[in-house]
């Protein structure tokens, strides 16, 4: 009988009272829901910063967290540091090599990657200063998406953005710096500052925002150029060699760039500037560097609107705007030629050589752009806790070991920020990859010396690679000295430039509605005329 | 403990926790931003940009082109093909439905993958046709959807009916045009529903086949890459607007249509 109450219809009939104690109900959940929503709103706002003790959102875990941080310094090391890092998707080695993968050096070293780095530093970091850690590994996207999630909260004590977004970082003061004894070159285990090349640890003390160098908050990780990958079957050197490929009608949609704003933007400088750039008077000015750096990083409304024109051009003359396509659609041969980052121009001609197809990689002659992306700490995670800060620098020098730069080297296929310092074994690496064969007939002596020791000139640090190397995978890794001569580090917008480069990219994008022809026009009124003519003739007849 | 007993309404509980958490709130969060400025003040210049800006209004113009071309030629495609397997008296009808149905189990990236090397052994280079290669991935990609619903409303189409068409004198194209066709609307209405609103914003279909022009969906996926949040929210509850009135009018039409001209009150 219990049953039939409960499908009895009377049960289902709603009277008032009844309407009446639901509608409170739903209304008193709806408010709850809408304070929560909200204070949860606001905590993000409020730059992440832990709104009070009595945080009903967050798990019991997370409360004892907080206390945690705040009494941190005095606990017993038995404790466990949480290390929240974000990085890139597939961009640290997470180990399981299979055992023919093991790369042996000529310096004895044996390298393979058995765990995954993060164990690896775990372990690591308990062996060497007695202390657990465990690090809570998440992956971002793009720039802009790590950017979306810290502003809604998201919190994180190591992040691997790159230059561009690093400086944005920067100029809202929301990194930590690095302390003083992450650049004590007497600590053996500070691997970052004792091996990084001396040609990044430059770029990275000469370039400023707001008056401090980079070098205070960001410690380097892999960095490249940005070039074109091609078929030297369609495309010759001459062709390929400069930006205004994108414009050559000779490639008419055989080509792609990039679907990312800032670097076809930067293709785009190169070609609007391109006579300045080449011409001999700017090339040997003294200030070089520091004009071409100005000259890239033009963003006046002028130059937009002109990028504009030109984009709006190319785009007819372009294949497609990519982001990841491109490296398949080059062996495939849908393309001859594609403008890339140096890691993945590696990677394209990789995998192209194992199709039997050959590709090469240029950087154009005007200029290029150098790109590296970095670890940096943020205030808002590390909040003042020095163990957890210890824990990242530790992070950080970890990656930067040799052995581990290789590892990511071979995982990642990008080049490290590593040069090794004293250590050779990053040089071995180059070496193992590139280095000719005993018997090889043409062989090609490569200085890749400014990188090492910040000297080309030094004969210990010269690749003796086979001929078939050049403009190739060597090249893309390490580019000669001359194309870094020319190579330029371009700037992060701030909002206003951004609002207007977005503008310009948007209006690239869009279907103009000025551009649908009259007849089309024409066609909607006829049809929607009939359409209505056709109702109201119906409406008529039924009358 | 009388008054703590589960009633019929308790099992509303749970969707009703899901229907807030995941659609009011966040749907109350998108109209917050769209009504506000960078500075968090109320403002109407998101929607009034929308609607001057050439671009934005050229690219709802786009998507709806891409949208209605698609649902039309979905329709035509789907429309014969249901009528004929649901009329058929053929032995194993379900197993040639499932031969329409399987490529839904299949994940649609790589359906669009496999359309594209197609594609480019046929045409060559796939970027002097990004319009019709974008209606050819979305027909494909959602033709499925459009001739299920069909199916089965033709399917329950009363035979007598029609026999009862023929007996009064009505000649086989009359009967299709006054009985069959007018039953057959609320499978075509709900196909075209299934059809024309996902097509107006999935723009995957779009990027894969190489048509870098933006349509709704990554137009507001640009906005928020540039962390503009306050016209990506707007130009999203235009969306859910437009998509409001749609389908209120496909609704009204299904009221209007499905009982009279049919001869048939169900």
């Amino acid at each position: 009988m219990k049953v039939i109450k409960f499908i009895d219809s009377k049960n289902c009939v709603w009277t008032n009272k009844k309407i009446k104690r639901y509608m409170s109900l739903f209304s008193g959940f709806i408010f709850t829901v809408a304070t929560v929503f909200t204070a949860y709103t606001m905590k993000g706002v409020a730059g992440n910063l832990y709104l009070s003790d009595i945080d009903m959102f967050n798990s019991d875990a997370k409360i004892s967290e907080v206390y945690m941080s705040k009494a941190d310094n005095d606990k017993s090391t038995d404790d466990v540091i949480k290390l929240r890092v974000c990085n890139w998707e597939e961009y640290i080695d997470l180990g399981d090599w299979d055992e023919e993968e093991l790369i042996e050096l000529s310096n004895g070293t044996q390298i393979i990657g058995e765990n995954s780095l993060i164990d690896d530093f775990e372990e690591w970091y308990y062996e060497t200063y007695g202390q657990r850690v465990e690090v809570e590994y998440s992956c971002f996207g793009t720039n802009e998406d790590l950017y979306n999630q810290l502003t809604m909260g998201d919190t994180y004590d190591l992040v691997c953005p790159s230059d561009y977004m690093i400086m944005k970082l920067m100029a809202e003061d929301k990194l930590q710096e690095f302390s003083k004894d992450f650049y004590n070159e007497e600590d053996d285990n500070n691997y970052y500052i004792n091996g990084v090349s001396p040609y990044i640890k430059d770029v990275f003390e000469t370039n400023e925002i707001r008056g401090e160098s980079w070098s205070k908050y960001a410690a380097g990780y892999m960095w490249g150029i940005t070039g074109i990958v091609y078929n030297p079957e369609f495309v010759t050197y001459e062709e390929a060699s400069t930006w205004s490929v994108f414009s050559n009608k000779k490639f008419n949609r055989q080509i792609t760039l990039k679907d990312n704003v800032r670097d076809t933007y930067f293709a785009m400088l190169g070609i609007v500037y391109a006579d300045l750039l080449m011409d001999e008077a700017f090339r040997n000015d003294e200030k070089y560097a520091e004009k071409l750096t100005e000259v890239m990083n033009d963003v006046s409304t002028e130059t937009i609107s002109e990028v504009q024109d030109l984009l709006q051009d190319i785009m007819d003359n372009i294949y497609a705007l990519e982001t990841d396509s491109g490296k398949a659609d080059m062996v495939t041969g849908k393309i001859v030629a594609n403008y890339q980052w140096s890691g993945d121009a590696v990677y394209s001609i990789d995998q192209a050589d194992e199709d039997g197809l050959c590709l090469k990689f240029v950087a154009p002659k005007e200029c290029t752009n150098l790109w590296f992306d970095g670890w940096v700490m943020l205030k808002s995670g590390i909040n003042g806790n020095i163990k957890r800060q210890h824990a990242a620098e530790a992070f950080v020098n970890f990656l930067s070991r040799p052995d581990n730069a290789v590892r990511n080297m071979y995982y990642i296929g990008y080049t490290s920020v590593i040069a090794g310092g004293e250590d050779d074994t990053i040089f071995e690496y180059a070496d193992w990859c590139y280095g000719a064969e005993e018997d090889e007939e043409e062989a090609i002596y490569y200085p890749v010396g400014y990188f090492f020791t910040g000297n080309n000139e030094d004969d210990e640090y010269i690749i003796c690679a086979s001929a078939d190397q050049i403009d190739r995978q060597l090249y893309a890794q390490y580019p000669s000295e001359e194309i870094i001569n020319r190579a330029v580090v371009m700037e992060y917008f701030n909002d206003e430039e951004s609002k207007e480069i977005n503008q310009m990219w948007i209006n690239i994008r869009c279907f103009n509605i000025n551009n649908v022809p009259i007849g089309v026009w024409v066609v909607i009124v006829v049809v929607f005329a009939i359409v209505s003519g056709w109702r109201i003739r119906k409406k008529i007849v039924e009358k | 403990m009388k008054k703590l007993r589960l009633n019929r309404k308790h099992l509303c509980i749970p969707y009703s926790v899901f229907l807030l958490c995941f659609v009011v709130a966040p749907l109350l969060v998108i109209i917050f931003y769209a009504f506000t400025n960078g500075e968090g003040k109320f403002s109407i210049d998101n929607l009034v940009g929308f609607f001057t800006s050439p671009n934005t209004i050229g690219t709802l113009f786009y998507s709806l082109c891409i949208a209605i071309v698609t649902t039309i030629v979905c329709l035509l495609i789907a429309y014969p093909i249901a009528y004929i397997l649901a009329r058929s008296k053929i032995k194993y009808k379900s197993t040639v439905v499932l031969i329409f149905v399987i490529p839904m189990w299949i994940n649609f990236t790589l359906r669009i993958t496999a359309l594209k090397e197609i594609l480019t052994i046929i045409e060559g280079n796939l970027a002097f046709h990004p319009f019709l290669n974008t209606i050819i991935g979305m027909t494909y990609d959602f033709l499925p959807f459009m001739i299920l619903p069909m199916y089965t409303t033709l399917l329950k189409l009363d035979n007598s009916l029609l026999e009862a068409a023929s007996d009064l004198g009505a000649s086989p194209v009359k009967t299709f045009i006054k009985v069959s066709l007018p039953l057959s609307l609320p499978g075509i209405i709900s196909g075209i529903v299934m059809v024309f609103l996902p097509s107006m914003t999935n723009y995957v279909v779009l990027d894969m086949l190489y048509n870098s022009t933006y349509i709704m969906g990554s137009l507001i996926g640009s906005y928020f890459s540039a962390y503009d949040w306050h016209n990506g929210s707007m130009i999203a509850l235009i969306l859910l607007i437009i998509i409001l009135v749609f389908t209120l009018f496909t609704n009204k039409y299904e009221e209007d249509d499905h009982t009279g001209r049919g001869g048939v009150k169900i």
